[in-house]
């Protein structure tokens, strides 16, 4: 189907919505923090930067909160925005001296034990120029064998709605995702966890971001409107003598659009002291291509796409962090407990493309 | 489904079998000190692994595997 058949959703983008947002983000906070202090409260700030070597900049300071009201019930609430800076390859070709943007986002869970059940359920809405998502999600998990065997199960659905730039027209896509999971300790120093993924996508797939070439002319890309997608992960964590852990995590994953992927990790972290924590994990990730990728397009396709994510390519990440939990209290001002998380990723793919990511943390205890 | 999507569900059951038999070895409370450690529990860092995702899936063209997800950006 040819971009522009399909009838086009009515529109609009409210330029309130972000503040409403946080807004409500700030009162969920606000009564989380009023209530009364039972069990594991947290609270996380994060602040992330993202540079590629496209010079696109991303700044994302992120907020949440973690608390329980009861012995029973608790309630998770997450703020964060993303300022972009510079543009992308696709933002170059009509704004050449760069393009702002900014994606604001606020997820709610509330999570509730009924019986030896935990159940959670929560929502995601996510604004920015140009795109719209809004998730409703539920999951369920139980523990048996005295705590050795967790099994999980969870569905969400998600509304995404890109506007197909610089036109006001607003296009709709729909996503389910289906996830389950075993957890099992199989020693007193080893856990093994299997997880199946089904995510199936329909209505409009094409990024309005991204553009290709048919037959010398520039065109939005046109994509099947079906894409279903498994995945299944292994992960095992090792603990290893002299208080060092070893992380192992694969992934298999395939589509319907014949895109295939492997993904291996394997880190390891050890305790320096008590108080000081160093990891270094590497990720390798390769993938095929969608079947109807190509470079550039001539003659009459049905499907092209100029979606650098359908492309055959591998990469290469590498990570390290560190995390420091001193014994006192930080600068006689933060509770005991409170840790400051450093992290720093090199991301490298065959396809010339590389990014830097740092991120600086605090897990406060309240 | 293709040759290779039964195969890995194939073997994800097998695992899941040969888990659950090894469940049968229960480790008592009492010896899940380590067990306990921010190291062993998946994704104790969400914020992080939250983070990781995002910026993986605006620029790979898989996902999923790790828990329900979330909705989609226009970040390419």
């Amino acid at each position: 189907m040819q971009v522009g058949e399909r009838e086009p959703a009515p529109a609009p983008r409210n330029r309130w919505r972000p503040l409403a947002l946080a807004g409500v983000c700030v009162t969920a906070i606000a009564l989380v923090a009023a209530g009364s202090l039972r069990g594991e409260n947290i609270l996380n700030i994060q602040f992330h930067t993202f540079q590629d070597s496209r010079g696109v900049t991303v700044l994302e300071p992120i907020v949440d909160l973690d608390k329980d009201f009861t012995e029973r019930s608790g309630l998770k609430v997450k703020f964060g925005v993303d300022a972009i800076t510079a543009a992308s390859d696709s933002c170059a070709r009509c704004h050449p001296d760069g393009a702002n943007s900014q994606r604001t986002f606020v997820n709610v869970d509330y999570r509730r034990k009924i019986g030896d059940y935990k159940l959670d359920v929560g929502g995601q809405i996510s604004r920015e120029n140009f795109y719209a998502a809004d998730t409703a999600m539920v999951s369920i998990s139980r523990d048996l064998n005295k705590g050795n065997t967790t099994i999980a199960g969870g569905y969400s659905f998600s509304l995404n709605q890109p506007q197909l730039h610089p036109t006001q027209s607003v296009e709709n896509q729909y996503a389910h995702d289906l996830f389950f999971s075993v957890t099992q300790t199989l020693t007193k120093n080893t856990i093994l966890q299997l997880a199946y993924d089904y995510n199936r996508v329909s209505g409009y797939q094409s990024s309005p971001f991204l553009r290709t070439r048919v037959n010398d002319i520039m065109v939005v890309g046109n994509t099947p409107d079906l894409r279903s997608r498994q995945a299944v992960v292994v992960r095992l964590r090792q603990a290893l003598p002299g208080d060092t852990y070893l992380q192992a995590d694969y992934r298999r994953y395939f589509d319907t659009w014949s895109l295939a992927s492997n993904t291996f990790s394997l880190g390891v972290e050890h305790y320096f002291k008590p108080s000081l924590l160093v990891g270094f994990t590497y990720r390798w990730y390769g993938q095929t291509g969608a079947d109807f990728y190509q470079p550039s397009y001539t003659g009459n396709p049905i499907y092209y796409t100029g979606d650098f994510r359908l492309q055959p390519f591998n990469s290469a990440t590498y990570t390290g962090h560190v995390v420091y939990t001193p014994a006192h209290r930080l600068l006689d001002l933060l509770p005991d407990k409170t840790a400051i998380d450093l992290q720093y990723d090199r991301y490298q793919a065959s396809t010339q493309f590389a990014s830097s990511m740092f991120t600086l943390g605090l897990r406060i205890p309240l | 489904m293709t040759r290779t999507g039964r195969m890995v569900l194939l073997t994800l059951a097998a695992l899941a079998v040969a888990m659950w038999t090894a469940g049968c070895a229960t480790v008592q409370p009492w010896e899940r000190a380590r067990l306990a450690n921010p190291c062993m529990v998946f994704d104790y860092n969400g914020g992080q692994a939250d983070f990781a995702s995002h910026w993986q899936s605006a620029r790979e063209g898989s996902s999923g595997g790790f828990g329900v997800q979330g909705g989609g950006c226009g970040c390419k």
